[in-house]
């Protein structure tokens, strides 16, 4: 899968939500008292580094026409466990926690491939499941990490702009968009997740494809919670429902339709940037929470509309009537 | 071609049941290397279970398939694939969010792991020309392309897989005559380099002039491999349906000052689609639109309906104005459309038969806003019996009916209800064998018999010569010419792929 033309929506979302926040963002002098400075791009990346992971996961699946509501359940467990498991060490901490989210998306994948169950139900049961579990692993308080040299490591700034932290985070986006670009499963990803029953009948794989993909997006809500543990020096048995609804207005922005079968991770990470910048700007203009809310709302509306098949035709119609009649007129 | 080799590929007593039903008991047949077999049998007859046995989508329950004297186990489409065979299937299997050269490289097994778009292009654009598509680009996105389009997409990547045996599962049956000659000379072609071929097909013509040699299954098994050179289309007949069928006797009769028309079309266009179309149609009567893919017969069907929201032109049912573009309205005025996608468009396939039956006639079968269980069974035993279909089954899905009884309900739907004047049927027996295409012709028949106006748009000249009352030729969105009598069926073909004007004329 190359990356698509600038014409299509997986490719113009992002492009469009990045290049509106840019602006957003550059002009903030102007609205604001505050002038800009490196920090503030670091601190954009910081978010970027704590919701990426959640995205690419989300949206992975979302490509491949299912839909992984169980990723921040896999998040919160994954961080609870690399501090639980990591308190000597930080490697068993991050194995334990990649480990669990990889067994997670394999069971996942598992029940839907096998037994052919909407993915819906699957992951949300699990979300459900996954935060008690992580509830119950720290008796439903927030647990500090001993480990301070760590928490200094991944946040402590590279090159002015970059912490280990967002590195990753980059790093797994670009090895992403790589392997989705250059093997075969970047097409076979979008075929089951644009036509199942075609894909199947051309002779894609289409059970490991599914179960590869919930382990893919098990193992990277894992690493977010893991990076994320690190970075706060605690983890907290329950991060809410934000999360889930960011990465999935970022994964929107992205690119990637509901219907399944669109999208590329360097779309993915468009929408996830601007997402981040967009939270930058509101954090340092002070603006009240509830606006970026509405914003938020407003931008998922607008890509709604303009994703929607009726509003497409009614163009094509528009414009087809404009041309004029390539048929001469014939009488009976 | 004849078919002189020895066999590349043989089918011993095939078996497979589903649940209680047997779809296929004992067959066996082989295919010579190089030749072009032919698999031909009524709905229902187990040609689509062979297939699929063949392709690695079912498991045999017993009796083996050997390739090259190998006998093979396989137990999925991969298996199938590695094992060489390759396969067109009967429905449309190409992905419309990739682009065509992604749909091309789909589960092809030399593609490798990495991705080699560049590298294959050449390769690509070879088997685009080859069946037809020129003018395709590799990097468009199969959703821009038409039906038959993206079916022929389906077609090069089948013959591109460089397989022992390539499975055609009714190929043509989206295409237009001139699509359908490049799939011909494609096919031919694979052949002659010595590759086995199965070609499932309802038209019978196109089976005895492609083929070697044809295998007819019926009820599950089969009952004979013949030379074509024995065959006549006769004779085919004959053996799929064990008897000769049924010959509708035309009623052409009818003079032209019946009672006044009840539908009243003028100056319809879809922009792009159809210019100009006007027509009158009286009650009693069977009319055909008659024109290929593309010619704008099945958008004149669609915007009568009210389903072409771009539609403009003046269209009336008993006087009285429809707006065109607004369905609700058309149905109000007692237009009912079948549209040419049951599956899509048209059945409710995991409901039961009698709930698709009787969807749209709800009124009839409700007192007070619920359904009242008496008049639901009368209504539904009368349908059940108008349409020739099983009652006992009357509670099965539609889904677990052969696709002609799919069709057969999807028809009825529209019959025996006072409130419909005209029936409009887009292409009404699409991939339906000779058995179910002539119980729909006698539905048909008789819906008319009471009255009803049916118009109906075909490709087919033997459903046009043998159901129309008159005839309506379509070619590129305007229509060529009006047949109130008996026609010749060359006539019609000349009229539906060349249009009303001779080149010279054109010229002048």
């Amino acid at each position: 899968m190359k990356p698509p033309s600038f014409r299509r929506p997986e490719a113009s979302l992002p492009v469009a939500a990045l290049v509106l926040t840019i602006i957003a963002f550059v002009l903030i002098p102007t609205y604001t008292d505050t002038a800009l400075s490196s920090f503030d791009v670091y601190n954009t990346l910081q978010i970027f580094a704590r919701l990426g992971l959640l995205t690419l996961a989300l949206g992975l699946t979302m490509i491949a026409g299912e839909f992984d509501l169980s990723v921040v359940g896999t998040y919160a467990l994954g961080g609870m466990l690399t501090v639980q498991a990591g308190q000597q060490h930080w490697a068993w901490g991050l194995l334990a926690a990649l480990g669990a989210g990889a067994a997670v998306g394999l069971l996942q994948g598992g029940l839907i491939a096998r037994l052919k169950i909407p993915s819906m139900p699957v992951t949300l049961a699990t979300y459900i499941a996954l935060l008690g579990l992580t509830s119950a692993l720290s008796g439903g308080l927030t647990k500090t990490y001993a480990n301070v040299t760590v928490t200094l490591w991944v946040d402590q700034p590279v090159l002015t702009y970059f912490s280990p932290r967002s590195l990753i985070t980059l790093g797994l986006f670009a090895a992403a968009a790589a392997v989705l670009s250059l093997s075969r499963w970047g097409r076979e990803l979008r075929a089951i997740g644009g036509d199942r029953r075609a894909g199947r009948v051309a002779g894609v794989r289409v059970d490991r494809l599914i179960v590869g993909t919930f382990a893919a997006s098990g193992v990277l809500s894992a690493l977010g919670g893991s990076l994320l543990s690190f970075s706060l020096g605690s983890a907290n048995p329950d991060p809410g429902v934000q999360p889930l609804i960011v990465a999935a207005a970022a994964a929107l922005l992205g690119g990637v339709s509901l219907a399944g079968g669109r999208g590329h991770p360097l779309g993915l990470l468009g929408g996830i940037l601007a997402v981040a910048l967009l939270a930058e700007i509101v954090a340092v203009a002070a603006v009240p929470q509830y606006v970026s809310q509405l914003f938020f709302a407003g931008l998922l509306g607008i890509i709604v509309v303009i994703d929607a098949p009726d509003l497409h035709s009614a163009l094509v119609r528009q414009r087809t009537r404009l041309r004029p009649s390539h048929h001469p007129r014939t009488s009976i | 071609m004849s078919a002189t080799g020895e066999e590349l590929v043989r089918v011993d007593d095939l078996t497979k049941s589903f649940g209680s039903t047997r779809a296929v008991h004992g067959a066996s047949f082989g295919i010579a290397a190089g030749e072009i077999h032919a698999l031909c049998g009524h709905n229902g007859a187990g040609k689509s279970t062979v297939v699929k046995m063949l392709s690695g989508q079912e498991t045999p329950d017993a009796g083996a398939i050997r390739i090259g004297g190998d006998r093979l186990d396989l137990h999925s489409r991969q298996v199938a694939q590695r094992s060489g065979v390759a396969l067109v299937d009967q429905e449309l299997s190409v992905v419309a969010s990739l682009t065509v050269a992604e749909n091309l490289m789909l589960g092809d097994l030399r593609a490798g792991w990495l991705n080699r778009r560049r590298a294959a292009g050449p390769r690509l654009r070879a088997l685009l020309d080859n069946v037809g598509l020129g003018h395709v680009d590799l990097d468009q996105p199969l959703s821009e392309l038409g039906i038959g389009e993206r079916q022929l997409v389906e077609i090069a990547r089948a013959l591109g897989q460089d397989a022992r045996l390539l499975i055609l599962d009714e190929p043509t049956a989206t295409l237009s005559d001139v699509e359908s000659e490049y799939v011909y000379a494609a096919v031919r072609a694979v052949a002659a380099t010595g590759r086995a071929i199965l070609f499932v097909s309802h038209r019978l013509g196109e089976v005895l002039g492609l083929c070697d040699r044809v295998t007819v299954m019926r009820d599950g098994a089969v009952v004979a491999t013949t030379a074509v050179a024995g065959l006549t289309i006769d004779s085919l007949i004959v053996q799929m349906l064990g008897e000769a069928p049924h010959r509708l006797r035309k009623r052409t009769g009818r003079e032209a000052e019946g009672p006044a028309e009840v539908l009243n079309v003028s100056g319809l266009s879809v922009a792009g689609r159809v210019d100009d179309f006007s027509i009158g149609l009286r009650p009693g009567r069977v009319y055909a639109l008659a024109g290929q893919l593309g010619s704008g017969a099945s958008e004149v069907l669609r915007a009568i309906a009210g389903l072409v929201p771009a539609a403009t032109g003046d269209i009336e049912v008993d006087g009285v104005t429809v707006r065109p573009g607004h369905p609700i309205a058309a149905t109000r005025a007692g237009i009912a459309f079948v549209s040419n996608d049951r599956k899509s468009e048209g059945l409710f396939l995991d409901k039961p038969i009698s709930w698709n039956l009787l969807a749209t006639r709800l009124p009839a079968v409700t007192r007070w806003g619920v359904i009242d269980r008496q008049r639901w069974s009368t209504a539904l035993t009368r349908l059940v019996g108008l349409c020739g279909l099983d009652g006992k089954r009357s509670a099965d899905s539609v889904r677990s009916l052969s696709g002609g009884n799919q069709q057969k309900v999807f028809v009825g739907r529209g019959l025996g209800r006072s409130d419909v004047r005209v029936l409009l049927l887009d292409d009404p027996t699409r991939g339906v064998d000779v058995g179910g295409r002539a119980a729909i012709h006698v539905l048909l028949r008789d819906a008319a018999d009471r009255g009803m106006t049916v118009l109906f748009s075909s490709t087919e000249l033997e459903e046009l010569l043998d159901l129309a009352d008159v005839v309506i030729t379509m070619h590129k969105g305007v229509v060529v010419r009006r047949h109130d009598g008996d026609v010749a069926g060359p006539v019609l073909l000349r009229e539906m792929t060349h249009g009303a004007a001779t080149p010279a004329e054109e010229r002048r």
